[in-house]
Formats: C-alpha cells, sequence, structure tokens
C-alpha cells in the first residue's frame, strides 16, 4: 500500500480515519477558526443564521483587527465599534484588537493558535501561511467560517500532493519571497497547482528559518494551490517552545507517499525575482527589469511584514539614504514584530534612512487602508499581488519582489539587484 | 433535468475583484443586491447597474482559474446568482470561490475546452444527469466531469446552511465525517 503524504495524514488524523485519498470528501475536525474585523461581522451573523448562540468553543476561534485599525476614516470606525461589540458578545477568548494586533495570519502563527498536525481556517486568503509550522491552514467563506465556529467542523476535498524539492544554499540576499514568485513563473495560472498540496521540501527549506516558511507557505494561495506545507523539524519546534502549551503530534510524508508531481528546483537558478505589473505570473529574472524608476516603495503584509525582513533591509539601508523621489512605507506584521524591530535597532535604521513606519495591519496591501495607490504611481512592494487595481488605483503599477529588492531600490529610486551594491 | 439558455463566454482571465469590485466587498451578502454590479470590473459593458444581470444569461464558460485571485467574498456566488446564472462551466475554478459556489448551490461545472466552442450569446443546453452540454447554436457538444454526491445533496438541501441546519436540528453534526 502506498504511504501518505503529510496533507493526506493531517485530514485522516482529524477526520477520525486511518487513510484518505486524493478526491475524497470530508468532514474534518477544526483546531482554530479565525475571522478579522473586514469580514466577522458578516461571519457572525451567519453563525446566528444557523440559530446558534455560542461559538463552539471560545478559545478556539480567534478574532484579529487588522483590515481597518486604526480607522482611517468613520465607515471603517463603524464597522469596527460594530466588530467589537460582536466579539465581545460573544466572550471570545483571544481577541487582538488595536494595541495588541497584527495581521491576522501572523497572528495565527506567533501567538500559537496554529500547531503541527491541525487544521486551522480563517475568513482570509491567506490562510495558507499556516503550513509554516505544518498545519493545514484554509482559507474559506464566511459560511464555512460560521459552519465551523458553531459545529468546529469543515468539509475538506483531500488535494493531490505536489512536492517542490529545493536544493542549493541561500544567496545572502535571495529570499524566500523571491523563490515563491520563481515558481509562479514557472507554473503561471493555467490550472497546474490549482486544489492542490504544495509541500516545500530538500536541504533549502531546512536551512530556511520560520519568517521564510511563513512565506513560502503564505503564497501558495496565490499559486492557486489549497494549502502549502512544510514538515515541522527543529527550527519548528524551537519557534514553538514558548507560544504553546498544547501538546502537538508532528506528522511527516511517508517515504512512500504518492505525489501527482515532484519538481526540484535548484537555487542557483534563483536569484532576485519581480513580477511585473498586472499579473503575478507575469515573472522575470531582476535583470529584466533593472533600471525602471518607482515612486512609491511598500514593505508589510502577511506575506512579507516580519522581523527578518525588516533586518535585511536595515543590513541594505544602513547609513544610507532612500532616493528623494521615493516614498517609503513599511509596515510591521504584528505588535511584536513592531517592538521587537524596534528592540533591535531595525526600525531606527530604516527611519534614517528616510521610511515612513506604520502600525501594523494589513496597511494598503488590499488598497483599502494606509498608504493607498493614486493615478500614476509606480510601486515596488513585497507584497502578494499586484493585479489593476489592487492597492487602490486602476492608473498605478505594482511590480512585486522581496524586501532585499525593495531596500537596494528605494536607495536609487530604480529597480536594483541587492548583490550588486 | 435540461436546462436551456444562453451563455456569456469570458475572454481570458476572469478573477473574483473584477466579478466583484472593491466597493461591494463589505456590501450584505444577498442575490438580488449583490447582482445589480456583478461583473462590473470584467467587461467595460457590464459596469453600469445590472449592466450583466439584464444581459439575461444563464450560463458562463470559461478557462482556467474561473473566479481566481484569492478573494474569499460570498458576493462572488450570490451575485451570479442574483443575475439569473444557473451554471458555470470552465476548464478549473479557484478553489475558494468553487467552495463558496458549492456551499450556496451555484454549479460550478468543470468541463474542458467549451471556451473553444462556444461564442457569447450561443444557446446551449445542459442535461445535469448525464453531464452532456450541447451547443446548440453551432451543434457542438462538450461532456464535463460529473458532480460528486456531496456536492449535489448540499445544492438539494439548498446549500449548506440549510444542510447543517437541518443537522443541527436533528442534532446528528457529530455523525458528519
Amino acid at each position: 500500500m502506498p504511504g501518505m503524504t503529510i496533507t493526506e495524514k493531517i485530514i485522516a488524523r482529524n477526520s477520525g480515519r486511518k487513510r484518505v485519498v486524493p478526491g475524497e470528501l470530508v468532514w474534518v475536525n477544526i483546531h482554530t477558526v479565525m475571522t478579522m474585523d473586514y469580514l466577522g461581522a458578516q461571519t457572525f451573523a451567519k453563525l446566528h443564521e444557523l440559530g446558534v448562540e455560542n461559538v463552539f468553543d471560545r478559545d478556539r476561534v480567534i478574532c484579529v483587527s487588522d483590515h481597518l485599525v486604526p480607522p482611517p476614516n468613520e465607515k471603517f470606525a463603524t464597522m469596527l465599534n460594530e466588530w467589537r461589540r460582536i466579539v465581545r458578545a460573544h466572550h471570545i477568548t483571544h481577541f487582538y484588537d488595536l494595541g495588541n494586533q497584527g495581521i491576522a495570519h501572523q497572528i495565527m502563527v506567533e501567538k500559537g493558535h496554529v500547531l503541527p498536525g491541525t487544521i486551522s481556517i480563517g475568513t482570509d486568503s491567506h490562510a495558507n501561511t499556516y503550513g509554516a509550522v505544518g498545519a493545514l491552514g484554509n482559507a474559506v467563506g464566511v459560511t464555512d467560517a460560521a459552519v465551523a465556529m458553531a459545529t468546529g467542523k469543515c468539509w475538506l476535498r483531500v488535494p493531490e500532493s505536489v512536492k517542490l524539492v529545493v536544493h542549493g544554499e541561500w544567496h545572502p540576499y535571495v529570499m524566500a519571497k523571491d523563490l515563491s514568485l520563481y515558481v509562479m513563473g514557472m507554473m503561471h495560472w493555467n490550472g497546474h497547482l490549482i486544489y492542490k498540496a504544495i509541500e516545500y521540501t530538500g536541504e533549502a527549506i531546512s536551512q530556511l528559518g520560520m519568517a521564510g516558511r511563513m512565506t513560502l507557505c503564505n503564497m501558495t494561495v496565490d499559486l492557486g494551490a489549497k494549502n502549502g506545507i512544510i514538515a515541522p523539524d527543529a527550527i519548528t519546534r524551537r519557534y514553538l517552545r514558548g507560544r504553546t502549551s498544547e501538546k502537538y503530534t508532528a506528522l511527516q510524508s511517508d517515504p512512500n507517499a504518492e505525489y501527482e508531481q515532484v519538481y526540484e528546483i535548484d537555487l542557483r537558478q534563483v536569484g532576485p525575482t519581480v513580477a511585473r505589473p498586472h499579473r503575478l505570473d507575469d515573472v522575470v529574472p531582476i535583470e529584466e527589469v533593472e533600471g525602471i524608476p518607482f515612486n512609491k516603495a511598500f514593505v508589510g503584509t502577511c506575506t512579507n511584514g516580519r522581523v527578518e525582513d525588516l533586518e535585511i533591509m536595515a543590513r541594505i539601508l544602513r547609513g544610507k539614504r532612500i532616493h528623494p523621489d521615493v516614498n517609503m512605507l513599511v509596515v510591521p506584521a504584528s505588535q511584536a514584530v513592531y517592538l521587537e524591530a524596534m528592540k533591535k535597532g531595525y526600525l531606527a535604521t530604516l527611519v534614517e534612512a528616510g521610511a515612513a513606519i506604520d502600525t501594523p495591519s494589513c496597511a494598503a496591501c488590499a488598497g483599502i487602508h494606509t498608504g493607498v495607490a493614486g493615478d500614476g504611481d509606480v510601486i515596488l512592494s513585497a507584497g502578494n499581488r499586484n493585479m489593476q487595481g489592487r492597492m487602490g488605483s486602476k492608473k498605478a503599477e505594482i511590480y512585486l519582489t522581496s524586501p532585499a529588492v525593495v531596500a537596494a531600490s528605494a536607495l536609487f529610486g530604480k529597480i536594483t539587484d541587492p548583490r550588486k551594491l | 433535468m435540461k436546462i436551456t439558455g444562453t451563455c456569456w463566454v469570458a475572454q481570458g482571465y476572469v478573477m473574483a475583484y473584477d466579478i466583484i469590485t472593491q466597493p461591494f466587498w463589505t456590501a450584505p451578502i444577498d442575490p438580488k443586491e449583490n447582482a445589480r454590479w456583478v461583473m462590473a470590473g470584467v467587461d467595460e459593458a457590464f459596469n453600469r447597474e445590472n449592466g450583466f444581470a439584464s444581459q439575461g444569461y444563464s450560463f458562463i464558460v470559461a478557462g482556467h482559474n474561473f473566479a481566481g485571485g484569492g478573494k474569499s467574498i460570498e458576493h462572488v456566488i450570490t451575485g451570479l446568482l442574483g443575475a439569473g446564472i444557473k451554471a458555470v462551466f470552465a476548464d478549473s475554478f479557484s478553489r475558494l470561490q468553487f467552495r463558496n459556489a458549492i456551499n450556496y448551490g451555484l454549479p460550478f461545472i468543470t468541463c474542458k475546452d467549451m471556451v473553444k466552442g462556444c461564442q457569447t450569446g450561443d444557446l446551449l443546453e445542459w442535461d445535469t444527469e448525464t453531464g452532456l452540454i450541447v451547443n446548440l447554436t453551432n451543434g457542438r457538444t462538450f461532456q464535463s466531469v460529473p458532480v460528486a454526491p456531496f456536492v449535489a445533496e448540499v445544492a438539494e438541501a439548498g446549500g449548506l446552511m440549510n444542510f447543517i441546519r437541518k443537522r443541527i436540528a436533528e442534532g446528528t453534526i457529530d455523525q458528519l465525517r
């Protein structure tokens, strides 16, 4: 009998089965359900439509304010007030509101709300991030979230697994984001990876810290995948120490597990990588876009707003000034990230270089909060999406890349290879 | 059952972002309401009130990753339902909206290469039992992938909300496996 992949094992374990096969539809038990300020009111409204007053476990429904805080306008302020009223009325144990906030996916991992071998879902697409600790993280709509809040259950189709084996060593200025974009360019949105479980493995992944693993798993949703996952190891255990007191089971794929496809990637072929405006799969090596001028630089989001991202920027920008024609906005992914980056001096370095730091939130990423794009803007962003209008104006252009490329390029006001500094 | 109606055929990649544009992401989830501006970002011709709904299409025919781009909002599905869409036929669907479609009982039917054999305005006949789709305008036929029993069960219940409500009332939630 063939073995099972880590994703299949997690689904089997949480659906009371010994074994599952791709294509099977099963009901699974959910470890945690996340909802946030933007869609949370709709989610709780659906819960009530089910005729249910209380959530299945108030310790396992995680509520986060991230899209709307601090409110930039009256509409958001009123939405937030309603959101807070609803969360309090349900006596939710873990409510991360302004002052204790962060981007929901960062909070879920950082605060130990996702654990190896379990399944967590959230009402925001980048819930795939949870795969970084060897959990199955899935984005769902408000109906699925409400059903899980009421029952602790969710239906899932067991995905086919695709393995990406990454070999080689990381160049200091080549990041997990570059690998994510490289894979995007390799696969395109042609249906190859839709619904699939993407398992990143290989010695280059073993070397990668939790921040990079979160970036990789985070962007699997943008590849169209169901989930992205990295098997837990010593780095995972070290990361989770002090973040959770719950016991967990670190599952691994069997050596004879079946994969629909296995791709081998050599990091020597992955340099700084850029997705050109309007299409995430219009990916090129940095050499093809070097010298293109831009006027806004943005680093933050659930993809690249972590301490390690700010650290590499600080290393590049230390003692230098960014180009006078560039507005740079940096948004730490959570209050904890903000504080750590502050204590380590990274934020001071960035401010001295001419960057503006904003309160942790989703910021301009979805085009609804701080730092949105206007007509004619050309933005170099370390976010996750670049479709027309994503950050605001449809007359803006977004180039997506790594924090290292954003920092190096900001010095010159044009796209610059950080390896050449 | 056979359902007959005209189709709208997508030119290129259709994103959830364009089916429901940003100003409507936080609108109430309501088929009538969401149908008013559905598809507004897909084609300039639909970018007016009831621009798409007033066309009277029953089907959408699309290529890969229909409703992709990674938005979880359910307005995408309720908007299409409110506009009278009976099924979407595509090479593949984004998984988030595929889930939402199942949960609302809107058939998202996987069927290869229909974009190559259909034009906007063609009259299609869909046999929901056999999965056979006939383009009555040009005579071409397409065999779609059958719908999983669970999907049909949810649709029959009138969506996941009803499906779950019934089980909560019966006290049979724990039997879902």
